[in-house]
């Protein structure tokens, strides 16, 4: 069952749909086995024959007006990213500079002085799409993806910016690397970001990045 | 601990159970057998009611043994079986000496076929589940698809075989596959050309067809969609990308997406295409979703009379 907000995305937005998932997860404990929010979407899965869908519509419609009024929202903290931004570990940086005729501090600065709030979750375990980018680094995604981004990669795409958590293929441009680990299944919870989180990407030493294991 | 010794592995086996919940928004896929029937019809033939793991095996070319004295049952995509050399029937459950040879080789229908062992796999389970999600390196053994030299832990056997299933066998697939379908949010805003090319076309399934999705051509189902805020993807999902080829997406699916997505295949169907070859006719009929509800009741009926 998917519950779809027709606004653009924005924080409010996605913490109304964090109030309507926490409320959804206690109203149908036992019988929702999942739930996933999108920029504008929130969809709710159950286990199979346990949901009216006339009663999950109407209870989720009840909800949205509801929950537009929550204003009780306590930002947490930012969590902040060490991010070693230099070509011999990100590709496409030159490029990007020279593309929207910045300096690469310009860049790095553009990059790292900006709050990013986290969307969404998914792609791969611990992936997290962060928004919104200064425009001035908006950029398409590579027509054709690489076949291997190497884990770690701080990337950007549109108006998104994201950390690779495992070695994948992907589209994104690759501006950097956070030796930080995103996903650790001996961690409770395994993601380090969550959606609703706030997150700064931190620029670091070459000497601080492999101190920190950062190699790849 | 008893144990399955693979000589070879053939070239995508994987420990899988019926997969894991709780995880998708964690970027995990559910994984799991991709022919759920067949592996429900192995645990109840082998009187496994804990959701036992067994081996899936896409193009079976297995050859393993066993260290102990077991039983084994083989579901799924039909198979030929030896045991030390001797052909044996392959849709019956056999006692397994230890020490004793298994040989396990694909036929020409269907894709995926179930090593049952009695006891069931018992490698460690990953958010409560055994299934091997292999893009997250994650369950199964070793979060990968199995090599030639691996050995994989078998439980203690706690339960007597309880009777050969024939009902469960694999149907051969008519010249064309029907699946039916549910009409998502996004189906209006298809154009009506579009609509029309998914009921009309009679699709093939391509070679890129694997756990993650099953790729179809023959139609071009351009959506006349722009962009789309990526969103939680569901098992069954028609996902069309802008080529038009409209990608059926199962088990391992990313988590979400943003390709526009006409409606989802019905779960029992998603069994079939899973178990349907390249160059499978496929066709697509609508239907409400209170008929997939009623599908779906008859089908929870039939799994549970034989996990009861």
């Amino acid at each position: 069952m998917r519950l779809v907000l027709e606004a653009d995305p924005a924080p409010e937005l996605t913490r109304t749909l964090l109030a309507i998932e926490k409320s959804a997860q206690r109203h149908f404990n036992g019988s929702l086995t999942d739930s996933v929010i999108g920029y504008a979407t929130l969809t709710l899965f159950f286990k199979p024959l346990q949901f009216q869908r006339d009663r999950v519509e109407a209870w989720l419609l009840e909800q949205v007006d509801l929950t537009k009024s929550d204003t009780h929202y306590d930002p947490s903290a930012a969590v902040i990213l060490p991010v070693l931004y230099h070509p011999s570990v990100a590709p496409d940086l030159e490029w990007l500079a020279d593309e929207k005729g910045l300096s690469i501090d310009d860049v790095i600065a553009l990059h790292s002085e900006t709050t990013y709030f986290a969307y969404a979750t998914g792609f791969a375990p611990g992936f997290c799409y962060l928004g919104t980018l200064p425009h001035q680094l908006v950029t398409p995604r590579l027509a054709t993806p690489r076949n291997k981004v190497p884990a770690g990669s701080v990337a950007i795409a549109d108006l998104q910016t994201a950390v690779y958590p495992c070695e994948s293929p992907g589209g994104w441009r690759l501006i950097g690397q956070c030796p930080q680990p995103l996903f650790d299944l001996n961690n409770t919870p395994a993601n380090l970001l969550s959606v609703g989180d706030t997150v700064r990407f931190e620029p670091m030493s070459e000497a601080d990045f492999y101190a920190m294991g950062g190699a790849r | 601990m008893s144990a399955l010794k693979i000589g070879q592995a053939g070239i995508a086996t994987s420990v899988q159970d019926s997969g894991r919940a709780g995880t998708l928004q964690l970027g995990i896929p559910p994984s799991g057998a991709m022919d759920p029937y067949a592996l429900v019809s192995g645990q109840y033939q082998l009187g496994h009611t804990h959701d036992e793991a067994a081996l899936e095996m896409a193009y079976a070319d297995l050859i393993a043994t066993s260290t102990h004295d077991c039983h084994i049952v083989i579901t799924g995509a039909p198979v030929t079986l030896t045991i030390d050399d001797q052909g044996v029937d392959p849709r019956t459950i056999h006692a397994i000496n230890a020490g004793q040879t298994l040989r396990i080789r694909a036929t020409t229908m269907g894709i995926y076929s179930y090593l049952h062992i009695s006891g069931g796999i018992a490698t460690e389970p990953v958010f409560q589940s055994r299934s091997t999600s292999p893009r997250e390196v994650l369950g199964g053994l070793e979060g990968r698809y199995l090599r030639d030299g691996d050995t994989l832990p078998i439980g203690p056997t706690q339960s007597a075989p309880v009777r050969d299933d024939p009902l469960l066998e694999l149907s051969p697939p008519g010249s064309t596959l029907t699946l039916r379908f549910v009409p998502g949010f996004q189906h209006d805003d298809f154009s009506p050309t579009a609509i029309s090319a998914l009921l009309e076309t009679e699709f093939s399934v391509t070679p890129s067809a694997n756990r993650m999705g099953v790729k179809l051509s023959g139609g071009d189902l351009h959506s006349g969609i722009e962009s789309l805020l990526s969103e939680a993807t569901c098992y069954g999902a028609i996902q069309v990308p802008p080529d038009g080829a409209p990608i059926v997406l199962l088990n391992d699916r990313q988590t979400v997406g943003g390709y526009p997505k006409p409606g989802a295949v019905i779960s029992s169907d998603c069994a079939r295409l899973a178990q349907a070859r390249p160059g499978q006719k496929i066709r697509f009929v609508s239907r409400s979703a209170a008929e997939a509800d009623r599908i779906q009741w008859l089908e929870r009926h039939y799994v549970e009379t034989r996990l009861q």
